[in-house]
C-alpha cells in the first residue's frame, strides 16, 4: 500500500525533445556544408543557446514567486539539455579534443562541467534513499546542536556510570576514544563513499572490547553509550550525505559561470576576426 | 485548576497529581449563584426536569459550568455563516437577526478578501519583499473590524452600519427566548448563517458538552433538537446518499422521521489526542466502539461528519481495513446478505471512532422495504481487505493512528526523492514575506514524511473558538486561511491544532522593530501557517519549487491515494 505519487515526467517526450535539438542543428549545419558555408558558426550559437537555457535553471530557482513552470520540469529539461551539449560541442567542434589553447581550455572547463553536472544527478539519486532508510530524520542545520546534545548524553550517561558504580574504567575509555568521536562528524570518507561500514566497525571495536572489564551494573551504561553511538553514526552519515548534496553545487555553479564567460569571449572573438 | 503537585509524602512515587476533572475550567469562571438561579427561572430553562439528570451532573452544575452569559452590543456579530463552533446559544435579553439572503460580503465577516495576483503582481515581489520578515504596514495593523464586547473581554467583528445592513439583506428577527446554533455544535458542521445583535442584547451560550447532557436527559430539549434538525438538513442529507437515490417523496420521508442520531468520541479530540501522543499509545483498542465485530446490526450507519475505522479482529490485536468519513456507510453488506438470506447475519468487521464522529443510523426495516429491493450492486465488503499481506498495512496503520486522515491537502515528502536542499522553504518564505509558513520536519513511516504543513483538514478543529473568525475557510476551494487583519494574536487556533502546524509569529514594522502593545509591552503575534498560496499564480510555490516531485500536496480521503478498499 503507497500512496499515489503522481509523477509527471514523460521519458519519450524528453527523448523526443533531446533529439530534434540535436536533429534541427545537424540537419542546418549539413544545408550549410552543401552550399559551401562554414557550419561551425550555427552550431556554436546553437550550442551557446543551449548553455544559457540550463544557466536560466539556476534563475528559475531563485524567482519562484513567478509562476515559470515546475522546478521538476526544468531539472529534467536541465539534464537531458546537459547532455545534449556534449552531443552539440562534438558537432561543433569535429572531435572531442579541440586544437588551440584557449580552446582546449574551455573545452576542458566545458567537460568538468558536464562531469560536476553528472556527479551531482547521482548524489541527488543515490543519497536520498540511503538517508531515508537510516529511519532518523534531521534537518542539516540542527546537526551541530543534535551532535551537542548527544555529546551531552553520552557525557552523562559516563558521569551516571563512575556515580552509581564508583569505577573509573568507562569513564577512562570514554576519555580515550569514544569522546573523539562525539566531538563532531567523523568518518567522512566511510559516510560518503563506503556506505558507513567502516564507521560502524570502528564504533562496535570501541564498545565491545572493554565489555569485558565492566561490571554487570557497568555494561547497562556501556549499552546506552553504544546506542548513542548509533544514533550519532546516523547523524553523521545525514551530515556528510547532505553536505554533498549541497555542496557539489558549490563547484557545478561557479564552473557554469565560468564556461558562459568564455564561450561569449570565444563569440565575441570569433566575429570579431570574421570582420 | 486542572494539575496540582500534591504535598503528599509518599516514598519513591514521584509527585502525585489530582486527576482532571470535568469541569475543573468552567465555561463561564465569572457565572454566580445569582446568575444560575437567575438563569434557572427562565422559562425555557425551568422547562427542564431537573430531577432526570443524574446527582454527579445537574441541571444547576451544568449551568454552572458549561455555560455563560454574553453580553453584546448593537451589531456585534454572534455566529457567522461557514464558522465552526462548539456552542449553542439562549436569547435572554435583546434582539438578533438572522441574515436570510443574501449573504453579508466577506469583508463585513472579518474575513479575507482573497485576491490572486497576475503574473507581473507575482513578479512585483521580487522588489517589494523586505529583507526583515513578517512585517506589518501601519494601515494593515490599524483597521478597527474587531472590537471588545459588552464584558470588556473578549473580542467580536461587529457591523459599522446595522440600518444599511438592514436595508440592503432580508433579515430575520430571533426575539428573546430563542434557542439558535445547536445543529452547529452537537453536529460539527459549519454555521449555516450569520447572526448579529440588533439591539445590546444578552445570551446564554451553552457548550456542546452541556447541550449533550441537557439533549440526553430532557425530552423537551431532544425533540426540539432533533425536529430541528431533521427539517432543516436530514432530508437533503438522505436525498444525497446514493444507496436512497432511487426512493420517492414518501420513503424519503418515512426515513426522515425515524432516522436516528449519535454521536461517539469527543468533540474536542485534539486534546485527547495530544494525551495519546504524549504517552505513545494509539490504536483501535483505545477509540469508542460504535459496532463491534459479531453483534448483530439493527441499522445503517451513515457517517455525517468525523472519522471512524474499521476494524478486524486479529490475534491479540484489531487491525484496520480501512477508515470511513463523511459520506460512507458501514453495515450495508451484512444487512444485505440478512435481506437475501432471510436470516440475521452478525457484523464481519467492529467500527470505532477515530477522535469525533457523528453518525445516522437508518432501522433496518425501513431499508428492507425501501432501499434493498432497488439495490442493484451487491454492497462491497470490508473484510475483503483482509486479504491483503499484513505487511501492507504499516502505513494506512500510521496514518489513522496519528489522525492525518484528516488532512485535504497535507505536505508530504517522499524522502527517497527529497535532496534536503530547502528549495521548498525558501520558495515558501519568498512567498510570504520572507517567512516560511512550515517547518520541513515531521512525522516519518519508511519513507514518507508529512510535514508541520496545514493539512486543511476536513474537521477543522483549529477554526472552533477562534473569537473573531479570523481563522476561515476560504470561499473558494476550501482553504483554510486567516485573516491577519482580525487576528488577535489569541493562540487558540495554534493550540487547537493537534498537528501543531499553526506558529505564532512575533511581528515588525518596516524598520524592523517588534511591535508591542502599548499596555503591557508585549510583542504582538500572530498566527500564521499555510494558506496553499491562495494570492500567488501558479498554486503552492513549495510543489513547483521541487526539482524531484518529492513533494505533494495530497488528499488522504482519497481512496486511490492509500488504495483504501471502496464500499457500497
Amino acid at each position: 500500500m503507497k500512496p499515489g505519487i503522481r509523477r509527471r515526467s514523460s521519458p519519450v517526450r524528453l527523448l523526443l525533445g533531446a533529439l530534434l535539438a540535436l536533429a534541427v542543428p545537424w540537419w542546418w549545419a549539413r544545408l550549410r556544408v552543401e552550399q559551401l558555408q562554414n557550419p561551425a558558426v550555427l552550431t556554436g550559437w546553437w550550442l551557446f543557446a543551449t548553455m544559457l537555457f540550463l544557466a536560466a535553471f539556476n534563475a528559475r530557482k531563485k524567482l519562484s514567486v513567478i509562476p515559470l513552470g515546475s522546478a521538476a520540469a526544468w531539472l529534467r529539461w536541465h539534464v537531458v539539455g546537459g547532455f545534449l551539449t556534449l552531443a552539440l560541442f562534438w558537432l561543433h567542434t569535429g572531435s572531442l579534443w579541440p586544437s588551440g589553447l584557449y580552446e582546449q581550455v574551455l573545452a576542458g572547463l566545458f567537460y568538468l562541467l558536464n562531469l560536476t553536472g553528472m556527479i551531482g544527478w547521482l548524489l541527488q539519486r543515490t543519497y536520498p534513499r540511503m538517508l531515508a532508510d537510516t529511519g532518523n530524520e534531521i534537518i542539516f542545520e540542527r546537526i551541530p546542536a543534535e551532535i551537542a546534545r548527544l555529546r551531552a548524553d553520552a557525557e552523562a550517561a559516563v558521569m551516571a556510570c563512575v556515580k552509581a558504580t564508583g569505577a573509573e574504567t568507562l569513564s577512562r575509555h570514554y576519555v580515550e576514544t569514544l569522546h573523539w568521536f562525539f566531538c563532531r562528524p567523523r568518518f567522512f570518507a566511510s559516510h560518503a563513499f563506503l556506505g558507513s561500514k567502516q564507521a560502524r566497525a570502528w564504533v562496535r571495536q570501541q564498545c565491545e572490547p572493554v565489555r569485558r572489564y565492566l561490571g554487570e551494573a557497568e555494561r547497562a551504561h556501556l549499552d546506552r553509550l553504544a546506542a548513542l553511538a548509533e544514533r550519532k553514526l546516523d547523524v553523521d552519515f545525514h551530515y556528510f550525505a547532505q553536505r554533498l548534496m549541497k555542496s557539489w553545487l558549490l563547484v557545478h555553479l561557479p564552473l557554469a559561470a565560468v564556461v558562459v564567460l568564455l564561450a561569449v569571449w570565444h563569440l565575441a572573438l570569433i566575429h570579431i576576426y570574421a570582420l | 485548576m486542572g494539575r496540582t503537585v500534591s504535598d503528599t509524602t509518599a516514598p519513591a512515587a514521584g509527585p502525585a497529581w489530582s486527576r482532571p476533572q470535568r469541569w475543573d475550567a468552567p465555561f463561564g469562571p465569572d457565572l454566580t449563584d445569582g446568575d444560575v438561579d437567575r438563569l434557572l427561572s427562565r422559562p425555557e430553562i425551568a422547562a427542564i426536569r431537573a430531577d432526570r439528570f443524574p446527582a454527579h451532573a445537574s441541571l444547576r452544575e451544568i449551568l454552572r459550568n458549561d455555560t455563560r452569559i454574553v453580553r453584546l452590543r448593537a451589531g456585534d456579530l454572534v455566529v457567522r455563516e461557514g464558522d465552526y463552533g462548539n456552542s449553542a446559544f439562549l436569547v435572554l435579553v435583546g434582539k438578533l437577526r438572522v441574515v436570510v439572503a443574501p449573504e453579508l460580503p466577506s469583508e463585513l465577516l472579518g474575513r479575507q478578501q482573497v485576491h490572486r495576483r497576475n503574473w507581473w503582481q507575482a513578479l512585483a515581489q521580487l522588489w517589494r519583499n523586505r529583507d526583515i520578515p513578517e512585517v506589518r504596514s501601519a494601515r494593515g495593523t490599524s483597521r478597527e473590524t474587531a472590537r471588545k464586547d459588552a464584558t470588556g473581554k473578549a473580542h467580536r467583528i461587529f457591523l459599522q452600519d446595522i440600518p444599511a445592513v438592514l436595508d440592503r439583506h432580508k433579515t430575520a428577527l430571533v426575539a428573546e427566548g430563542a434557542i439558535f446554533g445547536e445543529l452547529a455544535a452537537l453536529g460539527r458542521v459549519p454555521r449555516t448563517a450569520t447572526m448579529f445583535a440588533e439591539t445590546d442584547a444578552e445570551l446564554l451560550e451553552i457548550r456542546w458538552q452541556g447541550l449533550r447532557d441537557i439533549r440526553r436527559h430532557d425530552e423537551g430539549w431532544r425533540r426540539m433538537i432533533d425536529e430541528r434538525y431533521r427539517t432543516t438538513a436530514l432530508r437533503s442529507h438522505l436525498r444525497a446518499t446514493p444507496l436512497f437515490a432511487q426512493l420517492g417523496e414518501d420513503a424519503i420521508e418515512l426515513l426522515t422521521q425515524h432516522t436516528l442520531f449519535e454521536t461517539y468520541g469527543a468533540f474536542d479530540w485534539h486534546v485527547s489526542y495530544k494525551q495519546l501522543q504524549a504517552e505513545r499509545t494509539g490504536g483501535a483498542e483505545h477509540e469508542p466502539v460504535i459496532a463491534r465485530q459479531g453483534d448483530h446490526p439493527d441499522g445503517l450507519l451513515l457517517i455525517r461528519a468525523g472519522f471512524a475505522r474499521v476494524t478486524t479482529r486479529l490475534g491479540n490485536g484489531e487491525r484496520t481495513l480501512t477508515y470511513l468519513g463523511a459520506g460512507d456507510v458501514y453495515g450495508l453488506a451484512e444487512l444485505h446478505d440478512s435481506w437475501r438470506a432471510g436470516e440475521a447475519k452478525p457484523l464481519e468487521t467492529s467500527l470505532t471512532a477515530v477522535g469525533y464522529v457523528d453518525l445516522l443510523r437508518v432501522p433496518t426495516h425501513l431499508l428492507e422495504t425501501h432501499a434493498f429491493p432497488h439495490l442493484e450492486q451487491t454492497p462491497r465488503r470490508f473484510v475483503t481487505a483482509a486479504e491483503r499481506p499484513l505487511a501492507a498495512d504499516g502505513l494506512l496503520e500510521w496514518l489513522v493512528d496519528e489522525r492525518f486522515i484528516n488532512g485535504q491537502r497535507a505536505m508530504l515528502i517522499d524522502l527517497d526523492r527529497c535532496t534536503r536542499c530547502d528549495d521548498c522553504v525558501r520558495a515558501c518564505a519568498s512567498t510570504h514575506g520572507g517567512n516560511p509558513r512550515f517547518l520541513r520536519a515531521g512525522k516519518t513511516f519508511d519513507h514518507w514524511q508529512v510535514t508541520h504543513a496545514c493539512m486543511h483538514c476536513a474537521d477543522p478543529v483549529c477554526m472552533i473558538g477562534c473569537p473573531t473568525g479570523a481563522i476561515h475557510r476560504a470561499e473558494h476551494e476550501g482553504t483554510v486561511v486567516i485573516n491577519d487583519d482580525t487576528c488577535i494574536g489569541c493562540g487558540t487556533c495554534a493550540s487547537s491544532c493537534p498537528y501543531e502546524n499553526i506558529v505564532m509569529t512575533i511581528i515588525r514594522d518596516e524598520a524592523g522593530h517588534i511591535l508591542r502593545d502599548q499596555r503591557d509591552h508585549e510583542p504582538i503575534v500572530k498566527a500564521t501557517k499555510c494558506d496553499l498560496c491562495t494570492s500567488q499564480p501558479g498554486g503552492p510555490a513549495c510543489v513547483r519549487a521541487c526539482p524531484h516531485e518529492a513533494l505533494q500536496r495530497v488528499d488522504f480521503r482519497d481512496l486511490s491515494l492509500l488504495g483504501k478498499e471502496s464500499h457500497g
